[in-house]
C-alpha cells in the first residue's frame, strides 16, 4: 500500500543527503558572501555591507572569466557533439574488431584529466614538444601554443573534445541501439537515401539521448577546472581562466574566503541561465520531434 | 617473521594473504617507520622550498653543508619553476596546518599575505638589527612588518635598464633622453625598436608599473593609511608615458604582450636600444651569442626628469615556517645559507645580487660579476611593491587594467581612476572596513 506520507518516507533520507550536501554549502557561500573572510581579518568572517558584491558587478576578471567559460563551454560541447555523433554512427556499423575498436576509442575518457591534461602540455609544449617538432620539420617555426594569449584557449576546447568525445560517442551509442532495426529497413525499402534516413529517422529518435549528453557535457564544462588548472594554470595572461578556477584562486591563492564564497554562488547563479535555457530549448525540440512523429 | 611459509601453500587462500600484507604494513608503518626515525635522529633533517633554479643555484653549497658534519641533514625539494605555482603549492600545505617542510625561500611580493596567515615565526631572537645593518639598503627591505623580522635575503635583484653600448656613448639618464635617444636611432634607422619590456597583463607588468610610479613621483600604496592612491596626476602621467611608448612606436605594440622572455629574446636579436629586465638576462645575452654579445651595458631604472628612479625589487629570502619541530637547527640553516659564502657563489655562477654590503666591496667578485657595481647602485634606490596580504588581487587588477591601456582600451586618465576605484573595493571586500589600516602598517626593522 502506497501513501503520500510514506513515500515522502522513503525519499527522506535522499531528501537530507541533498540538502547537507548542496543545500547547506549553498547557504553557506550565501551568508559568507555578505562576509570579509580572509588573512586581513585573521580569517574570521566580518559583515562587509555587501562589499563583495559591489566588487563581482565591478571585478572585470570575474565577467572576463565569465565570457570564457561559456565560450569554452560552447566550442567543446558542440565540437564534441559532433564528432562523437559521427564516432557513434561508426561504430555503431557493423565493422571487423568493432569490439576491440569501442574499448580503444573510450581509453581517452578513461584516462585521468590530469594525466591526459599533462600530456597535452608535452605535446603543445614550445619548442620542445612533439607538434612543434612536427612543424619544424615541415619548415614552419615553433608556435607558442601555450604562451599566445589570443589562441591558446582553443588547445584547451582541443584538448577536451579529446578527452570527452568517447563519452558523447558512447552515450549517443547506446541510443543507436534502441533505435529498431526494421524501421530503417522500412525507410530503404521505400528508397530512402543514407543522408535521409539519418535526418528523418536517426536523429529525431536519438534527441533524447542527444539532450542527455549536451545537458552533462554543459555542466561539466561550465565548471571546468582541473584540464585547465594543469594544461595552462589559466594563463597566459588569464586568457585561459575558467569561474571554477577563478573562485579556486581566491580562495587558496588569495587567502580571500568571502569573495571565493561570492565568485562561487555567482557562478552558479550564471550557470542556472545557460543550463536551464539548453534544458528547456532541447525540451521543447523533443516534444515537437516526438509529437510531429505520433501525428 | 623468521618462519615464512612457503608462499605456494598461501596462493589458495588470498583472504589470509591480504591479511597478512595489511598486518606488514601496519608494521612497517608503525613501528618500522619509528625505528627508522630513531636511527636519523641524528643529523636534523631540515627541509627548504625553494623555486627550481635556485634549488639547482645552491645544491652545490648544500652538499658542501650536508659534508660539513654540522649535525644537520639540509634537504632541498625543488618546487616548481613559476613563483606563483609556487606559492600555490606552499599555500595549499599550510593551510593544512602540517607543512613537509621548515623553511620557505619566499619572493618578496607573498610576505605580507603569510606573515597576517600567521605562517611564518619571527627572526629577530636570532638576527638583531646589526645583521640588516651589515646589508645594501635595497636588501633590507621586504623583510620587516609590524615589529618584527620574518625573512632573511638571500639574493637582492632589483628592474635593470640594458643599453646597447655600439648605438650611444652613455646610457639615459631620465625617460625623456631615453626616449630622444630611441627615436634618433630609429629615425636613423640603427634600430628598429626604442625600448622593450613586459606589457603583458601579468605580475612581470605590475612591476614596470612599481617603476614607472616612482620614477614620476607618484605611489602605488599608502602605508600611513594602508589604501591605494593610484589616481594621483603624477600616476595618471606615469602610465601616460608608457601609452605613448606604443602610440608613438618606441615599444612595438606587440609589448602587450610582452613577458620577460619575449622582450629579452628581441633584444638579445639586436632589434631595440633598451631593454627593461631582471639581472638573469645579462646572463642570457653574453652566453647565447647573439648580435648584441659584447655590446650590452646595464644601468639602474630611469625616472622621469628631475625624479628619482629605481628598479622594482625582486628579493628572495628564507622565513622559518612556525611548527618547525627543529628551529634551532633551522635557523642556522638561514644562516649559513643566506651566509656571505653561497651568496659569493650564487653571484659568481648565476648573476644573482648579494644582499651583503662587504661582498660588494670586494674585488676578487667585483672582477668576477660584472654587474655588480650596478647592482649595488640599484639597491640604493629599490622600488617595493605594496606590502599588504591583498597584494595579489591589487596587482592583478591594476595589470589589467593598464594591459587595456596599452592596447587601446581606455587612456591613462581613466585607467588609473578605474584601478583606483576597483582597488578600494578591493580592499573593502577583503578587509570588512574601508580605507582603514587592515593591520599593523609595515616597517622596515
Amino acid at each position: 500500500m502506497r501513501t503520500r506520507s510514506s513515500s515522502l518516507l522513503l525519499i527522506l533520507p535522499a531528501l537530507v543527503l541533498l540538502a547537507a550536501v548542496f543545500l547547506y554549502p549553498l547557504l553557506r557561500y550565501g551568508w559568507l558572501s555578505f562576509h570579509a573572510s580572509s588573512v586581513l581579518t585573521g580569517l574570521v568572517p566580518v559583515p562587509n555591507g555587501g562589499a563583495n558584491w559591489g566588487r563581482l558587478l565591478d571585478d572585470v576578471r570575474f565577467w572576463t572569466d565569465a565570457g570564457q567559460t561559456l565560450r569554452f563551454a560552447i566550442c567543446s560541447v558542440a565540437l564534441e557533439l559532433l564528432g562523437g555523433l559521427a564516432l557513434a554512427l561508426l561504430l555503431h556499423r557493423p565493422l571487423r574488431g568493432r569490439g576491440p575498436l569501442r574499448a580503444l576509442t573510450l581509453l581517452p575518457w578513461a584516462l585521468p584529466t590530469t594525466v591526459m591534461a599533462l600530456g597535452w602540455r608535452w605535446i603543445l609544449n614550445d619548442p620542445h614538444g612533439p607538434l612543434n617538432a612536427a612543424i619544424r620539420s615541415l619548415g614552419g617555426s615553433s608556435y607558442g601554443f601555450l604562451s599566445t594569449p589570443a589562441t591558446t584557449w582553443f588547445f584547451v576546447v582541443l584538448a577536451d573534445v579529446w578527452k570527452t568525445m568517447p563519452f558523447v560517442a558512447l552515450l549517443l551509442l547506446a541510443g543507436l541501439q534502441t533505435i529498431p532495426v526494421d524501421l530503417e529497413e522500412a525507410l530503404r525499402l521505400e528508397g530512402a537515401s543514407r543522408l535521409q534516413i539519418l535526418r528523418r529517422l536517426t536523429l529525431p529518435l536519438l534527441v533524447p539521448y542527444i539532450t542527455l549528453a549536451v545537458l552533462f557535457r554543459l555542466a561539466q564544462a561550465l565548471g571546468v577546472f582541473d584540464l585547465i588548472q594543469v594544461l595552462t594554470g589559466g594563463g597566459p595572461a588569464g586568457s585561459t581562466e575558467s569561474l571554477a578556477l577563478y573562485a579556486y584562486l581566491n580562495a587558496m591563492r588569495f587567502l580571500d574566503f568571502g569573495y571565493a564564497s561570492t565568485v562561487m554562488l555567482a557562478t552558479f547563479l550564471l550557470l542556472l541561465v545557460p543550463l536551464g535555457g539548453g534544458w528547456l530549448l532541447l525540451r521543447r525540440a523533443g516534444l515537437e520531434r516526438t509529437t510531429e512523429r505520433a501525428a | 617473521m623468521a618462519a615464512r611459509p612457503p608462499l605456494s601453500s598461501l596462493r589458495r587462500q588470498p583472504a589470509v594473504l591480504g591479511l597478512l600484507a595489511v598486518l606488514l604494513l601496519v608494521l612497517v608503518s608503525t613501528t618500522g617507520l619509528k625505528s627508522v626515525q630513531a636511527v636519523a635522529a641524528e643529523p636534523v633533517p631540515i627541509r627548504v622550498l625553494m623555486p627550481a633554479p635556485l634549488a639547482d643555484a645552491v645544491a652545490g653549497p648544500v652538499a658542501r653543508f650536508n659534508a660539513s658534519g654540522s649535525g644537520v641533514a639540509l634537504e632541498v625539494i625543488r618546487g616548481p619553476l613559476d613563483t606563483e605555482t609556487i606559492s600555490d603549492l606552499a599555500i595549499s600545505s599550510l593551510l593544512l596546518g602540517e607543512a613537509p617542510f621548515d623553511l620557505l625561500l619566499v619572493d618578496v611580493s607573498w610576505l605580507a599575505k603569510y606573515v597576517a596567515a600567521g605562517w611564518f615565526l619571527p627572526l629577530e631572537r636570532w638576527f638583531g638589527p646589526e645583521v640588516l645593518a651589515a646589508m645594501e639598503p635595497g636588501a633590507r627591505l621586504g623583510n620587516g612588518l609590524g615589529e618584527h623580522l620574518w625573512r632573511m635575503p638571500l639574493t637582492g635583484d632589483t628592474g635593470l635598464l640594458y643599453w646597447r653600448t655600439d648605438l650611444m656613448e652613455r646610457p639615459p639618464r631620465d625617460t625623456e633622453e631615453l626616449v630622444a635617444i630611441s627615436r634618433d636611432l630609429q629615425r636613423r634607422g640603427r634600430v628598429r625598436w626604442g625600448y622593450l619590456w613586459q606589457g603583458r597583463q601579468y605580475e612581470g607588468l605590475s612591476c614596470v608599473m612599481v617603476e614607472m610610479l616612482q620614477g614620476f613621483g607618484a605611489r602605488w600604496w599608502d602605508d600611513a593609511t594602508a589604501r591605494t592612491v593610484l589616481d594621483s596626476p603624477q600616476a595618471v602621467a606615469a602610465a601616460g608615458w608608457l601609452d605613448a611608448l606604443l602610440r608613438d612606436g618606441v615599444s612595438p605594440k606587440a609589448v602587450a604582450n610582452y613577458a620577460e622572455n619575449d622582450a629579452l629574446q628581441s633584444f638579445a636579436a639586436g632589434e631595440a636600444a633598451f631593454l627593461r629586465n631582471w639581472p638573469y638576462a645579462w646572463r642570457e645575452i653574453e652566453k647565447g651569442g647573439g648580435p648584441v654579445k659584447g655590446k650590452v651595458g646595464v644601468t639602474s631604472m630611469v625616472g622621469a626628469p628631475g625624479e628619482q628612479g629605481g628598479g622594482t625589487l625582486g628579493t628572495w629570502g628564507l622565513s622559518l615556517i612556525k611548527g618547525s619541530p627543529h628551529p634551532e637547527e633551522a635557523v642556522a640553516v638561514i644562516r649559513w645559507l643566506t651566509g656571505p659564502v653561497v651568496q659569493r657563489q650564487l653571484a659568481i655562477e648565476q648573476g644573482y645580487a648579494p644582499t651583503w654590503s662587504r661582498l660588494y666591496d670586494d674585488p676578487d667578485l667585483q672582477r668576477r660579476a660584472p654587474l655588480l657595481a650596478v647592482q649595488r647602485q640599484a639597491l640604493r634606490h629599490p622600488q617595493l611593491r605594496p606590502l599588504t596580504p591583498a597584494y595579489a588581487q591589487l596587482s592583478d587588477l591594476l595589470a589589467r587594467q593598464v594591459n587595456g591601456m596599452l592596447t587601446g582600451q581606455a587612456g591613462p586618465d581613466q585607467t588609473m581612476a578605474t584601478a583606483q576605484r576597483q582597488s578600494l573595493q578591493v580592499l573593502r571586500s577583503v578587509a570588512g572596513t574601508p580605507g582603514s589600516p587592515p593591520g599593523s602598517p609595515p616597517r622596515s626593522p
